[in-house]
């Protein structure tokens, strides 16, 4: 019970990190190599906002988030949307550089030390029952149900709104939807806007469970093997490959040596890439746009 | 003519600059100023600079001023491997410090012995080429010291129960941390102890309630971690929540009195070598003069293992006198005697063969609940640095 309980939090971590990836990726073609960065900003806007607004927890987590929407459009907007007409590439390379700015900018607006958001919120991490073999951190389970609400979210927006469809459409064929009156700028900026809000979403709750520190951004890279093993443009993917990758990792860590929990996630993408390369439920002609 | 002018204008600069340099001790640091590690280095290196400019503002050394040249190599050996080169041929260093991680250590130390100058490693783990027979040209002042900390810990887990001891390990994915854990898991075995798992956790991982489930599991009543801060608590903090009530002892990193308070657990234990500011000596309140005078932007209580660095540099530059060069620096450092004022249970002492400290001093902390406070449980207890 206790290894399933586990397989759920961590897959949770998983998903909603990769989610980011995926949505930048289906609408942009664009790979963000920035995610892990832009969670430990949005950790760090938590942070600051744990400061600024002490006493009112809730007003503190949501003007975060509303902080880490305003973060993914200014990217868009200053930076992304400036490659347009530029190669993948070059867009690519971009994101690698803004990751290091933001890794730089970190450090110089709130040093390396490590910090606890959770005891500036005035909350404790508890440990909840479940069942009578089983226990869950708070923060472990606010993970499931916000991984559970985001996906469920991002289906009904992509499947049942008018910016979703045009969203979706964009991702499929932009030059079609320019045509057709989508302005692909302010769905890029959404995307970017999804994105940046679920990994900060991650990157708070990270920073809440263990501690803020610059060790985020290696933690946003190792849910990229799940993205890919889903297949990099399906948020059902997502979800189902951070399932895959989850499971193998925490029965590997149980059952066989805790040391191949570092090579696993790897290791599951691999044999994805040679068996099925675009992946669980990734688009067969997605692969010559990577 | 006017290229002409401008050329020697910018070769006077440069001589000039030569000059300048030439007239001041000049120590070289590379160090994780940035990048994963960087929350217990970084300090080390802020506070080595504050006190650097503490020595210049009360006239230098041997009426000479130091220049600290940092250069970040976010602990990434190539990163690294560039600033030794750099501080060596250009900045011509009579002193290298390393703050960084283990794996920067290698190429490091490959240039310093090429160029002939002393490598001090400060903050982070020391060397065997350190303990003796220590290597001429390396030196370390970090508190920790690889298989001496287990000895000392599992003394002290062996003197504090009554009932036999189950014991469980935890380190974290690094040569250095993998060593000690199984280091300690022989040792423990020829004490009468039972090693009952041994997890080591990557660096870092979203979760470390798969690495805690598989320990609680294994019922240990003592756990003894050695890896950087953020490994050993966050394996301690899961066991917690997944129901673990045993007691737990672990390294005291320079954020460990901080963490005692945070934590609150009275079954939480740290071990370390250097002195909690709630001891309030003189020093301490130097420390705290100095760290507020350079602007250092960490905890006071993080400060300890920089400030000790300052203290090294000062006396080996001291001794080495005027002009110094980078042997005669090494053999400055290879009689210094430093005396600590209390930072540590004696005075720390190099000789030609020891560039560890001849004896290793360790205390032991935890929160009392009672005193609502951190209090130490275990005072200075002596352990001699034999050759390795």
């Amino acid at each position: 019970m206790q290894l399933a309980v586990n397989i759920a939090v961590l897959a949770s971590i998983y998903a909603l990190i990769s989610c980011g990836y995926v949505l930048i990726y289906r609408v942009s073609r664009v790979l963000s190599l920035a995610h892990g960065e832009l969670m430990l900003l949005g950790a760090y806007g938590l942070y600051t906002t744990a400061s600024l607004f002490a006493g009112s927890p809730l007003l503190a987590v949501a003007a975060s988030a509303l902080l880490a929407v305003l973060i993914g459009v200014l990217v868009y907007v200053l930076l992304m949307r400036r490659m347009t007409g530029e190669s993948v590439l070059a867009a690519v390379l971009v994101t690698i550089a803004l990751g290091i700015l933001v890794r730089g900018l970190t450090v110089l607006v709130w040093s390396t030390q490590e910090q606890h958001p959770l005891d500036m919120l005035g909350w404790r991490n508890l440990s909840l029952p479940m069942g009578d073999r089983a226990r869950i951190s708070a923060v472990g389970l606010a993970f499931v149900l916000i991984t559970a609400t985001v996906y469920g979210g991002l289906y009904m927006f992509l499947r049942h709104t008018h910016w979703g469809i045009r969203m979706r459409a964009a991702g499929q064929n932009p030059l079609l939807a320019a045509q057709r009156g989508i302005n692909l700028h302010v769905v890029y900026a959404l995307a970017w806007a999804l994105a940046t809000l679920t990994g900060g979403i991650a990157g708070m709750l990270i920073a809440c469970d263990n501690a803020l520190d610059q060790t985020m951004v290696t933690i946003g890279l190792k849910a990229f093997p799940a993205a890919l093993v889903g297949g990099l443009d399906s948020l059902l993917g997502a979800l189902a490959g951070s399932l895959v990758v989850a499971g193998a990792e925490v029965l590997l860590i149980y059952y066989i040596d805790p040391l191949l929990s570092e090579v696993v996630p790897f290791a599951v993408l691999i044999a994805m890439l040679v068996v099925r390369p675009w992946g669980l439920f990734g688009s067969r002609e997605e692969l010559d746009r990577v | 003519m006017k290229r002409v002018q401008m050329a020697g204008a910018a070769v006077a600069a440069i001589l000039m600059g030569t000059a300048a340099a030439q007239d001041a001790y000049v120590v070289g640091v590379t160090g994780a100023m940035t990048g994963p590690q960087a929350g217990i280095l970084a300090p080390v290196v802020e506070m080595a600079g504050a006190y650097v400019n503490h020595i210049n503002s009360r006239g230098g050394i041997n009426g000479k001023q130091v220049r600290l040249v940092v250069a970040d190599d976010q602990g990434e050996p190539s990163r690294a491997a560039a600033n030794a080169k750099k501080l060596l041929s250009q900045d011509k260093v009579v002193l290298l410090l390393n703050s960084s991680v283990s794996s920067t250590y290698a190429p490091v130390v490959a240039e310093t012995k090429r160029a002939g100058v002393p490598l001090y490693f400060a903050g982070a783990v020391c060397p065997k080429e350190t303990y003796p027979p220590a290597d001429a040209l390396q030196f370390c002042s970090t508190a920790f010291g690889a298989t001496l900390d287990s000895q000392a810990a599992l003394a002290f887990i062996g003197k504090s129960s009554k009932e036999p001891v189950r014991l469980g390990l935890a380190g974290m994915a690094i040569p250095v941390s993998r060593g000690e854990v199984d280091y300690a898991e022989g040792l423990a075995k020829k004490l009468g102890m039972t090693p009952v798992d041994k997890e080591i956790t990557p660096p870092p991982t979203p979760d470390y309630t798969p690495f805690a489930t598989k320990l609680k599991d294994a019922n240990p009543n003592w756990m003894w971690a050695w890896s950087p801060w953020f490994a050993q608590v966050r394996t301690y903090e899961a066991m917690r929540r997944l129901g673990w009530q045993g007691r737990y002892l672990t390294w005291a990193h320079l954020n460990a009195e901080e963490e005692l308070a945070r934590l609150k657990d009275p079954d939480f234990y740290v071990i370390g070598t250097n002195a909690f500011f709630e001891d309030n000596l003189p020093i301490q309140a130097e420390i705290r003069a100095v760290a507020h005078r350079g602007n250092v932007k960490y905890p006071v209580t993080y400060l300890t293992e920089g400030y000790i660095v300052g203290l090294v540099i000062e006396t080996a530059l001291k001794n080495a006198g005027w002009p110094p060069t980078p042997s005669k620096v090494a053999g400055a450092m290879s009689k210094l005697k430093v005396d600590l004022k209390g930072l540590r249970g004696g005075p720390l002492e190099w000789t030609k063969d020891n560039h560890f400290r001849t004896r290793q001093y360790y205390r032991v902390w935890h929160w009392d609940a009672q005193k609502n406070a951190v209090t130490r449980v275990q005072d200075w207890q002596a352990i001699d640095v034999a050759h390795q």
